[in-house]
């Protein structure tokens, strides 16, 4: 039911964003980049835009473990937020894309995904009235692979949040947003959580690569960083996601294992017990980190606690069909 | 009597010595439009964040210019820094002393940032 639900609030607000652009010239770069972010035209049977994966309701993440793409095709990643993209790079699970912009033109092109091939994506702007007035008045070209990364992109950068009760409670300095579970699960988010070893900057994210124990070499066989870099040592490493809007994010991991952050949680607290034949694992997560169940649900609340105002109403669902 | 002046007086050197850091501070904001910033508060607590984004916190203890401090990062690593301000003490910037965490360290010395009022 609960996965309905989410079904049927993504698709109305990808209905109600397409719509509001009826008409809408784009008066800057990243104006138009949301145009093209929401529009199937990017596809090749023209069915799935970025935002197919990437719903404006869950912080421009999916709610699928993986994605489909053109023709029900099956991705084998899960599709990760595209907010808060400003100050990270590299991109993808892998980093195999070093900018935002390289990033941008990725899915257009796998075949999982969009399909469509770059020089067809291309031509078909150029042969759209509407959009090459719009390159050509923003950009001064007619459209272009590299005015196309730069819209896109330029409108990913806009997808920038800092209104959660953490940020009040910390930037704001306002104390009496939070409550005592969530100081506490700070704490322990800092301390015998350990997270903060990974997860430490504006986002969330030191932007590096880990092997958290997720690969084992048979059903678990994404190797993940090794594929990019070409080094043994990154077998099982995946890039460490940014924490804002964690609660409107899941499923978690880079394959989407986890429905829940207690799930999440749990894992971290005793690898072993979810998977005992990991490989490569991080020493960080060598020894079980133990925690209590009051531990447990105090970061809960702290990771609860960096959702943005803005996903308020997709939390109330979400809590609603839980 | 003499004693009690004396330890006044230290007091008041003190609360003005702390009274110079405590506040908001920021960077102007940087060629990607990035602005850092930093609270110091009274209790001895800080906040540094980018872009209104929360990044570190921690404790410090500020003294005769000298900023030691321990924060979030850095596997719990203390930093000590000389303060020199400027600008009719509205600007600052940090000077490295003794800081082992080599990132922390290349980014602070960066920073120059001014007193938001």
């Amino acid at each position: 039911m609960k996965k309905y639900v989410g079904y049927a609030i993504a698709g109305i607000a990808t209905v109600v964003i397409a719509l509001s652009f009826t008409n809408k010239e784009p008066e800057n770069k990243a104006e138009l980049g949301k145009l093209l972010f929401f529009d199937p035209i990017l596809s090749k049977d023209k069915t799935i835009s970025c935002a197919s994966c990437h719903k404006p309701d869950f912080a421009f993440a999916d709610t699928s473990a993986v994605s489909r793409g053109v023709g029900g095709k099956r991705g084998t990643r899960n599709s990760p937020t595209a907010m808060n993209v400003m100050l990270r790079r590299p991109f993808f699970w892998d980093g195999r894309a070093r900018t935002l912009e390289e990033q941008a033109l990725a899915p257009i092109e796998n075949p999982v995904e969009m399909n469509l091939h770059l020089d067809s994506a291309i031509q078909r702007l150029r042969d759209s009235r509407i959009y090459n007035d719009y390159f050509r008045k923003l950009f001064d070209s007619e459209p272009t692979r590299e005015n196309l990364a730069a819209a896109i992109a330029a409108f990913e950068r806009t997808l920038e949040t800092s209104n959660s009760p953490f940020d009040r409670w910390k930037f704001y300095e306002d104390s009496t947003v939070v409550s005592m579970g969530v100081k506490r699960g700070f704490e322990v988010f800092n301390g015998k959580g350990k997270c903060n070893k990974c997860h430490f900057g504006a986002d969330f994210t030191q932007n590096d690569f880990r092997n958290i124990g997720l690969f084992n070499g048979r059903e678990l066989n994404d190797s993940g960083r090794t594929l990019v870099s070409g080094k043994k040592e990154d077998i099982g490493k995946f890039k460490t996601p940014s924490l804002r809007n964690v609660s409107v994010t899941g499923p978690y991991m880079h394959n989407g294992m986890f429905t829940t952050l207690m799930q999440v949680i749990d894992f971290y607290s005793e690898p072993d017990k979810v998977i005992s034949n990991s490989i490569n694992r991080d020493s960080l997560l060598a020894k079980p980190l133990g925690l209590s169940q009051a531990e447990k649900s105090d970061l809960e609340a702290f990771l609860l606690s960096l959702t943005d105002e803005k996903f308020n109403n997709t939390v109330e669902v979400q809590m609603k069909y839980r | 009597m003499k004693t009690v002046l004396i330890s006044t007086t230290i007091l008041i050197l003190l609360s003005f010595a702390t009274d110079r850091l405590t506040g908001r501070w920021e960077t102007k904001p940087s060629v990607n439009g990035n602005i850092t910033g930093v609270v110091f508060k009274p209790d001895s607590s800080f906040e540094g964040y980018v872009n209104k984004k929360p990044f570190v916190s921690g404790r410090y203890v500020f003294r005769d210019s000298i900023f030691t401090f321990t924060d979030n990062g850095c596997d719990g690593k203390q930093g000590v820094y000389k303060i020199v301000f400027f600008s009719n003490n509205d600007s600052l910037r940090f000077v490295p002393i003794n800081d082992s965490c080599t990132e922390r360290k290349e980014g602070m010395s960066r920073l120059i940032m001014g007193r938001i009022k």
